[in-house]
């Protein structure tokens, strides 16, 4: 008899399915849509090598590299992120939005490399006798 | 019973023109009223009737080593079968009807699920078959109880027309009988606890599995038209025909409304049964339900 009980405050309560595009709410560290910022990254590219899903592509050029992300491939599994030793990925704490055609949601930036940045003379290890290959001269 | 109206009955009320759309609808109620009961939006009310003209257009594949002209043959036969049986109903009075339409809409009503028994085997499924199977013991074991319960209906009535059976007052044996046969409806319509023959989780909706296109459209149809035929069968048993005619139908409308609404009550509350619980529990309800109507004969006799 309990069930009659739960069906007839189900009766009453009425419906709880979200009309679209009504979202429900995500939960804490929800993984969604990875996010890329561009003036973090020194294209290292190890987010497109932990990539499982080829959902990151990367091409290098000599003075600018190319990093892309499909999210229609993702798996929002968040190992790029975690690979990410500048933290210039991290992935919004929202479901993804849908979208009509193949690619809507597709992100490309074309950044330009980098200088190396200037090791400082403690990083050398003592006796090594190597010398720093890049570095501002004295 | 002349020819005209013999096919008007069939074809236009309670026939086709009505028991199509009144299928369409009992569907839908069934399905929104469980939805409501589980806090799902359900089907817009036009969502059998779409789903009937999509497979329609829909072109079936072609299946190696199954015959063509079996598989398109049985649902065409369960249609008409379960359309049959819904014009037999004598939904106004002095509609007609004939000494042992009773026997016949019996008949008709059992057509469908034969069909589906030999539906399941001819697809050559291992789902087919075994859905096929379980509908096989299913049937065998409610229609002890609904066909001893409709039996004893008309023999304690003296009479096997259905129109009688609609303008003589009730007994108690008669309800008896009214309640064995809800409680037989469940199993004949396949839904929870007795939807094993259609289980779609664990054998993929079991003889309808190699169905698809317009083929499956005229199952969907046959089901909504047993809807219509059973629930039709417990409104005639229950309701009395009153003098004025005008009545008749909507009371008619309006009860077989209240049985699909407890029945979709007792699918959404309940959930499917083992073939063996259910074979034990109508072979339970049998011996109960005898045991009833042989102690509601004793005391009739008594007070006679």
């Amino acid at each position: 008899m309990n069930i009659l009980s739960m069906l007839s405050r189900n009766l009453w309560r009425g419906v709880t399915t979200l009309r679209f595009p009504a979202r429900p709410p995500v939960t804490m560290g929800f993984r969604g849509l990875v996010r890329m910022n561009p003036t973090l990254c020194i294209g290292c590219a190890i987010c497109r090598f932990r990539c499982t899903a080829r959902a990151i592509t990367f091409s290098a050029g000599k003075n600018e590299f190319t990093w892309s992300y499909d999210p229609g491939q993702c798996t929002f599994c968040g190992r790029c992120i975690e690979g990410c030793k500048e933290n210039a990925l991290t992935q919004e704490a929202a479901c993804p939005p849908v979208y009509l055609s193949i690619g809507d949601l597709k992100t490309s930036y074309t950044i330009p490399r980098k200088p190396p940045a200037p090791k400082s003379p403690a990083a050398v290890p003592r006796g090594s006798g190597s010398q720093p290959t890049t570095g501002v001269t004295p | 019973m002349n020819l005209t109206i013999a096919l008007a009955r069939l074809l236009i009320f309670p026939g086709l023109l009505f028991a199509v759309p009144a299928a369409w609808f009992f569907l839908w109620l069934e399905r929104k009223a469980v939805a409501l009961m589980q806090q799902r939006i359900g089907p817009p009310f036009m969502q059998p009737f779409f789903d009937f003209v999509k497979l329609l257009g829909k072109t079936t594949p072609a299946r190696t080593g199954v015959s063509g002209l079996l598989m398109k043959a049985w649902p065409l036969l369960a249609v008409s079968a379960a359309a049959s049986a819904v014009g037999l109903l004598p939904v106004l009075p002095a509609s007609g009807g004939f000494q042992g339409d009773l026997i016949l809409l019996l008949a008709l009503m059992e057509l469908p699920s034969v069909c589906i028994i030999a539906a399941g085997f001819s697809s050559r499924s291992i789902f087919g078959e075994i859905g096929s199977a379980r509908e096989a013991v299913l049937t065998v074991s409610y229609n002890v109880v609904f066909l001893l319960a409709v039996v004893s209906i008309a023999v304690s009535q003296h009479t096997f027309r259905l129109e009688a059976l609609a303008q003589l007052p009730a007994s108690p044996l008669r309800w008896l009988g009214v309640l064995a046969i809800l409680v037989c409806l469940p199993a004949k319509l396949h839904i929870n606890p007795f939807s094993l023959p259609n289980a779609e989780q664990e054998i993929y909706s079991g003889p309808m599995i190699e169905y698809a296109g317009p083929e499956l459209a005229m199952w969907e149809l046959s089901h909504g038209l047993e809807w219509v035929a059973a629930a039709g069968l417990v409104a005639t048993l229950a309701a009395p025909h009153f003098a004025a005619g005008w009545i008749d139908a909507p009371l008619f409308v309006a009860l077989s409304f209240g049985i699909v609404l407890l029945l979709s009550v007792l699918a959404a509350a309940t959930a499917r049964l083992a073939i063996d619980t259910t074979a034990r529990f109508y072979w339970r309800c049998a011996l109960m339900f005898t045991g009833l109507a042989i102690v509601s004969t004793l005391l009739m006799r008594l007070r006679a």
